[in-house]
């Protein structure tokens, strides 16, 4: 303890200094951040906790049972929803993925002013990704959007993936989560240093052989551990879909989506609701396990 | 506002050359106005939804106005969405500020077993979807707190526990950079007491991190949508929920909806760039 501090907690006690009890102590030690944790405690972990009980509860809330999930799995289209947010989620990591590498690597060798430029951007689509975006999208890419009538102009008769169907969906994930994927992976790009781009050549390496042997292998984990993050955020996206699909029975179903439904009542028990839940819950932990994995195999290169 | 954070991370790279490890610079370039105008036409075409008189067959629309905007603003379920949404967002980013504040400052001073608890609090939000979140509340508040259902209140606190670990980040840096358990040792010296020392020592020095916490806290608030609609619905709509109600209504106005979408857009637009200015400038300041 320091003198100072010592000094300080003296004239705090008084002269007398009456033993404290373990009790103030606590209260001393926790005090100016316990509104926060037990706010965090009630808001956050206690509704995951409810929903996990729910999962095996009876219909009237008690008991313990395992019918829930057996009625979930055995029940088709329930099995067909899980099916579709996992290729969705998978098909937009895997874009963002292809699309958000190379991006990244350009960016991070732009110059300071120029970096800043495209990362303002990507910031503002990553934070518009929303209802906001739902409308922009049908603006844009409706049977009557902007992007639509353009193409018909010049002569190209293409109708764009309803935003409806799975592609359509995929093309409106993409705006923020392209946008994630960079932002998440671009300072693993400073990994890669100039030297080995020269040591290669001097070994008589080509651009790909420098790619496919060295730079891969390198940022490999950290392109990995963003796809995952990438795959579990558009897992739980709800804004987005709902807008876009709306409420009605869609012809493309997704877990969000039928949680909300069957909560508004319009579909199933309640009872499965919370499997959903559970289901996304073990998927995120899974996902975020794997990540740390991920980055604490890439972080032996640093 | 998931990701903002990062970019201040970023160090700065070893400066190749973009075209010695990539085949020439002009598909750089083109990929890059691809993503720009990937980007930017759907707000751009939102932009023109909302001044234009009748858009039919051509790219651009027949004719301008502003007379949406106008009506937009004439109507009541408009204007209350908006300022709704706008007040709800500030009281979430300051309550944020008032809680997160104290709770890291005492982390830092006196307690580094705080740090777990927060820590560990602050993954909930961004690795469990906050549409379950919003489900267990609804149980939660339904079978054991009765009162605050269907409270503002309660939407409220909910709003501010998922936005907690931006803020908690933004501040945690802040300080860390500050050195406050030095700060508190000096002014502690000094016989000042910890709220004093808080007041005037600590919030002076940690201003770009408390600035770029609550920006992130406004905008997760401002955007957020499943928490809103679950808790307490309709009997509040936010500009979210307004757009969303909209967007399915099938006699909806779409020249107004577009003025609501570029209201949101243009929130989310200064608030990004104040949240990237910050951060550009704090890294600079770091550097320098």
């Amino acid at each position: 303890m320091s003198v100072a501090q010592y000094a300080a907690d003296n004239a705090k006690r008084g002269p007398e200094t009456a033993p404290i009890s373990p009790y103030l102590r606590w209260l001393t030690n926790w005090g100016p951040a316990l509104p926060l944790i037990i706010i965090g405690i009630v808001m956050l972990v206690v509704p995951c906790a409810l929903m996990i009980r729910q999962s095996f509860a009876l219909p009237d809330g008690s008991g313990f049972t395992l019918a829930n999930w057996v009625s979930l799995f055995e029940s088709r289209s329930a099995r067909t929803t899980i099916l579709n947010s996992l290729l969705l989620s998978f098909s937009v990591a895997t874009i963002a993925l292809l699309v958000g590498g190379p991006l990244t690597w350009i960016i991070s060798r732009m110059t300071r002013n120029w970096q800043a430029l495209n990362l303002g951007l990507l910031t503002v689509a990553n934070n518009f990704s929303g209802i906001g975006l739902a409308f922009g999208y049908v603006a844009a890419l409706g049977s009557y959007g902007m992007i639509t009538l353009a193409l018909k102009m010049i002569g190209i008769d293409i109708i764009p993936p309803a935003s409806s169907s799975f592609w359509g969906l995929t093309i409106a994930y993409e705006y923020g989560i392209v946008p994630m994927f960079v932002l998440l992976t671009l300072p693993s790009m400073a990994l890669i240093r100039n030297e080995w781009w020269e040591a290669c050549q001097c070994c008589g390496a080509n651009r790909w052989q420098f790619w496919r042997y060295v730079g891969i292998p390198v940022l490999g984990p950290f392109l990995g551990a963003s796809w995952i993050l990438c795959f579990t955020w558009s897992m739980g996206l709800y804004g987005l879909p709902v807008a876009l699909l709306g409420s009605s029975r869609p012809a493309f179903n997704l877990i969000t989506l039928k949680m909300s439904r069957s909560m508004t009542g319009l579909l199933l028990g309640n009872q499965q609701m919370p499997v959903l839940a559970v289901l996304l819950m073990i998927i995120a932990i899974c996902a975020l396990t794997l990540y740390k994995i991920m980055l604490k195999r890439a972080g032996k290169w640093l | 506002m998931a990701v903002n954070s990062m970019a201040s991370v970023s160090p700065k790279p070893h400066n190749i050359g973009i075209s010695r490890l990539f085949p020439g610079s002009m598909p750089v370039f083109l990929m890059l106005l691809m993503v720009a105008a990937y980007i930017i036409l759907p707000m751009l075409a939102t932009f023109l939804y909302s001044v234009s008189t009748r858009w039919t067959t051509h790219i651009v629309p027949d004719g301008y106005t502003l007379s949406h905007w106008f009506d937009g603003f004439a109507d009541n379920r408009f204007r209350g969405a908006l300022l709704r949404s706008l007040c709800l967002a500030l009281v979430v980013a300051l309550g944020e500020i008032i809680l997160v504040v104290p709770a890291v400052y005492w982390q830092k001073v006196h307690n580094p077993g705080i740090k777990n608890i927060l820590q560990l609090l602050a993954a909930i939000p961004l690795a469990i979807p906050i549409l379950v979140i919003a489900f267990g509340l609804l149980q939660l508040s339904g079978d054991y707190m009765p009162a605050a259902q269907g409270t503002i209140g309660l939407v409220l606190i909910a709003q501010i526990a998922i936005a907690f670990p931006f803020v908690y980040w933004a501040i945690d840096n802040a300080m860390s950079s500050a050195r406050v358990e030095h700060l508190a040792e000096a002014a502690r010296t000094c016989g000042a007491s910890e709220l004093k020392t808080l007041w005037h020592v600590i919030l002076p020095n940690i201003g770009p991190g408390i600035a770029t916490g609550t920006l992130m806290a406004f905008g997760t608030s401002f955007n957020e949508v499943p928490l809103t609609q679950f808790l307490i619905g309709s009997r509040f709509e936010t500009v979210q929920l307004y757009l969303l109600n909209m967007l399915r209504s099938s006699d909806a106005d779409y020249n107004i909806l577009a003025v609501m979408t570029i209201i949101n857009f243009a929130v989310t637009l200064v608030l990004s760039v104040c949240v990237v200015w910050l951060n550009a400038g704090n890294f600079a300041k770091r550097k320098g």
